[in-house]
């Protein structure tokens, strides 16, 4: 499109307005949380600017949610293709909400001395990432994307670096940059390949060039370096060899936004842009899914560090996830159970994982940061309500009924049983016992192993606001296990 | 509703006990205590109002839950019932608890509040898996009813307890995994998560298929039961569950295997059952003949009643799978008798555990003399196990008999073996415990049965004679049920008959060309 055809009044139709509504909420809050580090009256009300600047944006998801006539009419497509805004993009949005403000809550004690000096810097970052999510779970063009791939890498990066004086969390900060960076260049590139094949780089383009002609080996390696490169953020195997070290380096609630959002972001991404996937890559992709399970479950079993375990567990996870998108390949009519499920395993995901990494977030804060999985030795008798929660968190990574992780790996199961893929479904359920011999230590350590005298458990007061984030943790991981028709 | 209620009344009590300050031990038990007595009065209610010679479900509960996404989105109902076959099992749970809490005054000391949260969990779990009549909420049961023994092993549990905790969760659970593809493939096969209607649209499913579903189902069920190759989880489970948990494990969980195997195995794929019956059935005889050796060479006296239940097992799957009328109810009837009996043996174990700490069976000997009480209730709960006339197991044992012998003759002849074994092992075993001389000093002090022990056997008597009197109490309930499934079954046969007969000669025509080029 030459720019001087640009025409703003029909880009910005009412439909464009709404679907926007809450990227620029987020804009205008981050603007406000500027404001409040220049401004010292507002600084007290940092935190509260954060959580309500989510909650006005998961109300304008909720209105995009609603289906308004302005966007059901393009079907959800605004800004001449560049951005779709239907229930889809929405439910995503509203966890990318959720996942922001939970990590963020976590947060608020977790930092101390110099670290807590700048924490505003770390909140302006953490608020820019489910701006940079929302766009990469909307976007319709590979370009758009991209912008918002780097939205949210880029802050991550810094975040994953923010504990300066800690090595550890230096080296995350370079590992997951370089490697980062990589990904990038290589979604560039191959996005550059595929305009000089398809000439369009928007979906809508694409899609009418593919249509006229088969794909060409040219666009074919473009399409094979973006799924590389998405692959790369999701971290499925072979590109999953980044996530132990920069999650356990990483401050702990930044891991818990990194573990989620980013993973979610991208795998809306291969969803909208499923139609690019062959077909032929179905038990391709199943059996990195496959492997990913395997290496991450395997790799978890020799962990005594509970940051790497849940880093290794991630990995499992995303093969998890993954194969949905090979079910989706095998049996094209299943595309839309494909995607309810990955927002379903996503969404209680998110509510899971966050809570386990926000406890441990807890522990590191009292004294010595220690992550190690004997310093949970003995916490049921001395905090059976952390103790608790945690299991609750353990048994959904495992995929306990009544827990939402049953339900998602059940529905995810579903799509590779629909479309045939059985063998794959029953190697999947047999990895899943591996997973629960891991998991089982936690529950061990935490329930059955006595508690270790040299560490004892700090009993200093929690943030209330850590609190209340666990209550909601536990009540979503619940709610998803035995309400599905709340959230379907 | 009363079938809801009866399900989640354990699991509000499990609520109530969780408010209530953890030091409040006494409290803690009384409110469970009093929720099990509850529910087990209201088991009473439910086996006396069922009528037996209906077929259909009774009790029902039935409401919208939820709706499974996808093109057809098939609704999922939270959905109980009884029948013949679940009624018994349902009332034996709720009649076992108020008994197996009532033995945990004597064992359990340390973090009760837990306990009594996770014993009541539990009973909901159990009953759940015997009530579902929707196949997704089954599994809901299915795979919950683990987690609590899985802490009540590994925290209360003996030396090895992790150990053994972790073998029985994996086992089971990798079971449970593969059935939980085939409960996937079958509901969106079928458009429907009703057991009931998944047994029509099942049983009509071609031999091949069945035969796989049959497979990934009964894996799990015969890992749970446990069946002969995968029965070394259960050793080591009851050897060191606390008194309580070996209870429950023997009593009821072991029993949703084979209520699974009849329910899911031969209800809902009768052709792949009548195919693959003789199978069990020898896995069966073996398990008897080979579980009576192991109970024999055992020197801890708890290992040797785990042993036995591996036998006692053998029975139910060797009647069920004889797929005669006699079988069938012989083997529902002996899963309670297992119930009852070795319930009571553990209950009785666990009692002169709790006296002498140790199982190990030359540490004792000769305490009938101190322990005249106790000796007459464990010579009870021995007859009553190996099947002495009058007494509920030989009911059961005899009908498995009759009816396996119908079905195999071999088979039931190395059954009858085993009721010589088991007659063996574990009159031997009374006698080097109660009788003879009294070899250790420590024995010659113990304390009798206090009121509390007796009060716990009494009622598992009361039920065993009357078992064994009056058997047509508890068979009368079986009648419409276990027609209706010998009826499937016949089906099952001529269809098999006549799809082997339409083989019969595409064989011999693909047998006869290949004479010709070897010549």
């Amino acid at each position: 499109m030459n720019p001087n055809d640009l025409d703003f009044d029909l880009l910005l139709t009412p439909g464009a307005w709404t679907a926007l509504w809450p990227m620029i909420t987020i804009a205008l809050g981050l603007m406000m949380l500027l404001a409040a580090e220049v401004v010292s009256s507002l600084r007290p009300f940092r935190s509260i600017f954060f959580l309500a600047t989510l909650g006005v944006a998961a109300l304008f998801e909720l209105r995009i949610l609603a289906g308004p006539e302005s966007l059901t009419d393009t079907g959800g497509i605004v800004l001449g293709g560049a951005l779709v805004a239907d229930a889809t993009s929405a439910v995503w949005g509203l966890i990318f909400l959720i996942g922001t403000a939970l990590a963020f809550s976590y947060s608020t004690a977790y930092y101390s001395g110099s670290e807590a000096r700048y924490k505003d810097e770390h909140d302006i970052l953490m608020l820019t990432c489910p701006l940079g999510m929302m766009m990469m779970a909307g976007a319709q063009d590979l370009v758009v994307f991209f912008l918002g791939l780097e939205l949210l890498s880029i802050p991550l990066y810094i975040l994953a670096a923010y504990k300066r004086s800690d090595s550890k969390s230096v080296e995350a900060g370079l590992k997951y940059f370089l490697l980062g960076a990589f990904s990038s260049a290589l979604f560039v590139y191959g996005s550059a390949l595929l305009y000089a094949e398809l000439g369009s780089v928007s979906f809508g383009g694409a899609a009418a060039a593919l249509a006229e002609n088969e794909m060409g080996s040219l666009a074919m390696t473009g399409v094979g370096l973006i799924v590389a490169s998405i692959l790369f953020k999701i971290s499925v195997f072979p590109f999953h060899v980044w996530v132990p070290d920069v999650y356990q380096g990483s401050p702990t609630p930044v891991t818990a936004l990194m573990a989620t959002g980013t993973k979610a972001a991208a795998i809306a991404f291969l969803l909208n842009a499923f139609f690019l996937l062959p077909s032929s890559a179905a038990n391709l992709i199943a059996v990195l899914g496959i492997v990913t399970m395997a290496a991450g479950y395997f790799g978890a079993l020799v962990q005594d560090d509970l940051k790497r375990m849940l880093a290794y567990s991630g990995i499992a996870s995303a093969g998890t996830v993954i194969l949905v998108i090979a079910g989706a390949l095998a049996n094209p009519e299943s595309l839309d159970a494909a995607r309810t499920a990955a927002l379903y395993y996503i969404g209680a995901y998110v509510f899971t994982i966050t809570g386990a990494f926000g406890l441990i977030a807890l522990f590191e804060r009292d004294g010595q940061r220690f992550t190690r999985l004997t310093s949970l030795a003995g916490l049921a008798t001395k905090r059976p309500a952390m103790a608790a929660a945690m299991t609750i968190f353990v048994l959904s990574l495992g995929g306990i009924p009544a827990t939402g992780g049953f339900l998602g790996k059940w529905f995810v199961f579903s799509v590779l049983v629909n479309a045939n893929m059985i063998g794959f479904a029953v190697i999947g359920a047999v990895l899943s016992v591996i997973a629960l011999a891991f998991y089982l230590r936690i529950v061990i350590t935490m329930w059955m192993l006595p508690a270790d005298e040299a560490h004892p458990i700090p009993g200093a007061d929690r943030p209330l606001i850590a609190g209340v984030a666990t209550a909601v943790c536990v009540a979503g991981v619940i709610l998803t296990g035995i309400l599905p028709g709340l959230f379907i | 509703m009363f079938l809801t209620a009866l399900t989640f009344l354990p699991l509000l009590g499990a609520l109530a006990i969780a408010l209530l300050p953890s030091a409040d031990e006494k409290k803690q038990r009384i409110v469970a205590l009093a929720t099990t007595i509850v529910v087990a009065l209201l088991g009473v209610v439910l086996f006396a109002g069922f009528d037996g010679s209906s077929a259909s479900l009774q009790y029902i509960v039935d409401s919208a839950w939820f709706a499974l996404p996808g093109a057809a989105s098939i609704p999922i109902q939270f959905s109980l019932g009884v029948d013949g076959i679940s009624v018994l099992m349902a009332v034996l749970t709720a009649l076992l608890m108020p008994i197996v809490i009532l033995s945990t005054w004597g064992h359990i000391d340390k973090r009760v509040k837990e306990f009594m949260i996770w014993m009541l969990v539990m009973e909901t779990g159990m009953l759940g898996v015997f009530l579902a009549t929707d196949l997704m909420l089954f599994y809901f049961f299915w795979e919950i009813s683990l987690v609590p023994l899985y802490f009540i092993v590994g925290i209360w549990g003996g030396e090895r307890r992790l150990y053994a905790t972790v073998k029985f969760f994996l086992f089971t659970l990798a079971g449970s995994l593969v059935m939980l593809v085939g409960v996937i493939w079958l509901i969106y096969q079928s458009k429907t998560s009703n057991i009931a209607e998944l047994s029509d649209f099942a049983a009509a499913l071609s031999g091949t298929t069945q035969g796989w579903m049959f497979g990934a189902f009964t894996l799990a069920f015969a890992i749970k039961v446990p069946l002969l190759p995968f029965h070394t989880w259960l050793a080591d489970a009851h050897t060191e569950a606390p008194t309580s948990g070996s209870v429950v494990l023997a009593g009821v969980l072991l029993k949703m295997g084979t209520y699974g195997l009849l329910r899911f195995g031969i209800g809902m794929f009768p052709e792949a059952a009548v195919t693959w019956a003789p199978l069990f059935m020898g896995l069966g005889a073996i398990g008897i003949v080979y579980g009576a050796f192991l109970a024999m060479a055992q020197t801890d006296i708890k290992r040797l009643i785990a042993c036995s239940s591996v036998s006692h097992l053998g029975y139910v799957v060797l009647g069920m799978f004889a797929l005669t009328q006699a079988g069938l109810r012989g083997s529902i009837l002996q899963m309670v008798n297992h119930g009852l009996s070795t319930g009571m043996l553990f209950l009785l174990i666990g009692m002169i555990y709790e006296r002498r700490h140790t199982r190990a069976i030359d540490q004792f000997g000769g305490i009938a003399a101190s322990m005249p009480m106790f000796a007459m209730f464990f010579v009870f709960a021995v007859l009553s196990s190996v099947g002495l006339p009058g007494l509920n197991g030989f009911v059961g044992e005899y009908m498995i008999l009759l009816g396996s012998f119908q079905a195999s003759p071999f088979w039931a002849s190395l059954a009858v073996l085993g009721v010589i074994f088991g007659a063996v092992y574990l009159l031997s075993a009374t006698r080097r415990v109660l009788f003879g001389p009294l070899i250790h000093e420590a024995n010659a002090k113990l304390t009798d049965m206090v009121p509390r022990e007796i009060g716990m056997c009494i009622p598992i008597i009361l039920v065993s004679v009357w078992i064994g009197v009056a058997p047509n109490t508890c068979l009368g309930k079986l009648d419409g049920s276990i027609d209706q499934l010998v009826d499937r079954l016949d089906g099952a046969r001529v269809a098999l008959e006549l799809s082997n007969r339409e083989q019969e000669p595409k064989l011999a025509l693909q047998l006869a060309p290949k004479k010709g080029q070897a010549r």
